[in-house]
This record gives structure tokens, sequence and C-alpha cells, in this order.
């Protein structure tokens, strides 16, 4: 059988804390070999706590809200950092797609019966509305993969936090 | 009362940006600081390992948005806080060099001192942890339980073994005194 401590330990260490002794612990105390060895290294351990707090020299504890909030703003960028990054590879995707189809699918498009269902006017409404679209387009991808290539300057110890 | 009142104040979500969520937490800093940085320092056997790990525990806490705690769940929230990092610590490439024996900084009392300190180092880290959170911090098996990650039923015998071999390792007419 596993030898276990007294079950009035935690009491007796309370009672250490607190400083209320009630005269039933303290018979118990004086006969229970147990609780006279916790009480014993509680005292040792706790003169030695209170030594060491001369030792303890804590920074600011404005140093320490500044820090962590600079941890904060790092982790919110590296979170964004991620976020444009994906962006970034969707839109490479978008590109390479968008590309393939103007020069395959859009050469075999069956010109004849897409105008047969147009007259002039939304004929050229169509077309000036692809190129709106693309214009668009452009101008949405261009500085998000401009812009790679500079974040990758800005935070290249992506994952080195601490 | 008051510093309660202000500790309470802070531990309310959207405190730190405030100026009186900054006063709450210069206050509990103040609370539990000290402890904190002494159990560290006592389960590392380091006071540089102590004072980094003391830094990070608060800068994680205000990290974290915990859900609202009174005083006495801040403080074993930050005592687990600081576990973890100390055994993140015992894991990394430091592992040997926390078991380095420590400095003595101060002259007082050096002889009993230094009994205390050597017994602690003759400790496991985890015997350490255990000893320290019982009987300087006095906190219950259950609090024990949730700063450590162990199991709330083997912290009685696990205390119990350190305690024992933490009392072999002090010398016995301190013991006795």
């Amino acid at each position: 059988m596993k030898r276990m401590s007294c079950e009035h330990e935690t009491e007796v260490i309370r009672a250490l804390h607190s400083g209320e002794w009630t005269e039933e612990l303290r018979r118990h105390m004086a006969n229970c070999e147990d609780c006279s060895q916790a009480l014993h290294l509680a005292e040792a351990l706790r003169e030695e706590a209170s030594r060491a707090e001369i030792d303890c020299n804590p920074p600011d504890p404005h140093w320490i809200l500044q820090r962590s909030r600079r941890m904060a703003r790092e982790i919110a960028l590296r979170r964004m950092a991620m976020l444009l990054a994906a962006m970034r590879a969707l839109a490479a995707v978008y590109v390479v797609a968008a590309a393939g189809w103007l020069l395959h699918g859009y050469a075999e498009l069956q010109y004849r019966e897409v105008a047969s269902t147009m007259n002039g006017a939304s004929a050229g409404f169509a077309l000036m509305g692809a190129m709106v679209a693309a214009v668009c387009v452009v101008a949405g991808l261009f500085p998000i993969l401009r812009e790679g290539g500079k974040s990758l300057v800005l935070y290249p110890s992506r994952g080195k936090n601490r | 009362m008051e510093d309660a009142r202000t500790i309470a104040a802070w531990i309310m979500p959207g405190r730190e940006q405030t100026a009186a969520g900054e006063e709450g937490f210069r206050r509990l800093y103040e609370a539990t600081s000290r402890p904190l940085w002494g159990y560290l320092q006592h389960a590392s056997g380091r006071p540089d390992v102590a004072d980094d790990l003391l830094q990070e525990t608060y800068c994680k806490f205000l990290l974290r948005k915990a859900p609202a705690m009174d005083e006495a769940q801040t403080r074993s929230y930050l005592f687990r806080i600081a576990t973890n990092l100390l055994h993140d610590r015992y894991r990394s490439r430091d592992d040997a060099a926390l078991e380095e024996p420590a400095e003595c900084g101060v002259e007082t009392d050096q002889e009993a001192r230094l009994d205390v300190q050597a017994a602690m180092r003759q400790l496991k880290p985890r015997e350490r942890e255990l000893l320290w959170l019982a009987y300087v911090e006095g906190m219950s098996h259950a609090e024990i339980a949730a700063a450590t990650g162990l199991g709330a039923m083997s912290i009685r015998i696990l205390l119990y073994r350190a305690r024992q071999k933490a009392s072999e390792f002090l010398r016995p007419q301190r013991m006795k005194s």
C-alpha cells in the first residue's frame, strides 16, 4: 500500500499561512510526525521565500505593458501578413487562369453565335463592361502582387516572436 | 480593499487600454510579481531565468483574452502560465543549464539559506514546483493541479514524496530546531 501524507496536512499549512491555530490542530501537531515535518519544511521554505524577495528586482509594470502591446501588434501584423500572402497566392492563380483563358478559351469563343444575340449597342456595352472589369482586376492585383515583395522584407522573422 | 477593487476592475474585459486599467495592472503586478519571481527562481534554480520568465508570464497574461476572474483565480492563472513557461524551458535546449547551482545574492542568514537552496537543488524541477506551490503559496491540491497540469488525485502522493526527499536533504539539526 502506498504511504500517504496525513489528511490534516493541508489544514496545518493553511493555519501556518493564516496564523489561526485551533487547539485541536495544535494537539494533532504534537503527535503527528507527518504534519510536524510538513510544518518545519514549510517554515524553512517561507523563510527562503522572504529572503528571495529581497533579491527580486522586477521590471517596471509600464515596461511590461509596453512590451505586451508591442507583441500584440507584431502578432496582428503577422496574421495580416499571412492573410495577404494567401490573397497574393490567389491573385497569382487568378492571373495564370485568366492568361490561359485569354490565350486559349477566348480564341475558341464562337463569336458569330455571341454576336447574333447582340445588337450594336449591347455589344458595345458588353465590351465596355469587360474592359472596366479587366481594369478593376488589374488595379486590384497590382498592389497586392507588388506589396508581396515588400512585406517579405518587413517581416523576415515570421514565426520567431520569442 | 481598494487594491482588490482596482485589480477586479482591471480583470474585466477591455482592461489594458485605459488609464484605470494600467493602474489596476500595476497593482496586480506589485501584488504578484515577487511571489511569482520567487517561485520561478526556486523552481528553475536560476535568477536570470526567473527574470526572463517573469516578464514573459505577464506578457502572455496580457495577450490572452482570459475570462473574468477574481483575485485568487488571477493569481492561480499567473502561476499556471509561469509553470507552462518553465516546462517549455525545461524542454528547450537550455534544459541542462537550468540544473546549474544558483548563486546567492544576499549575505543574511547565509547558512540557512544555503541549506534550503542545496536541498532544493537535489530535487527534480517538478518536486520543487509542488513544494513551493503547496508550502510557500499555500495552494490547495486542486489549485496545484490546475497550475501544474497534473491530476488532482496524484498531487497528494507526489507532494508527500517530494516532502520526504526535501526533508532528507535539509540538515537534520535544522529540521529538529
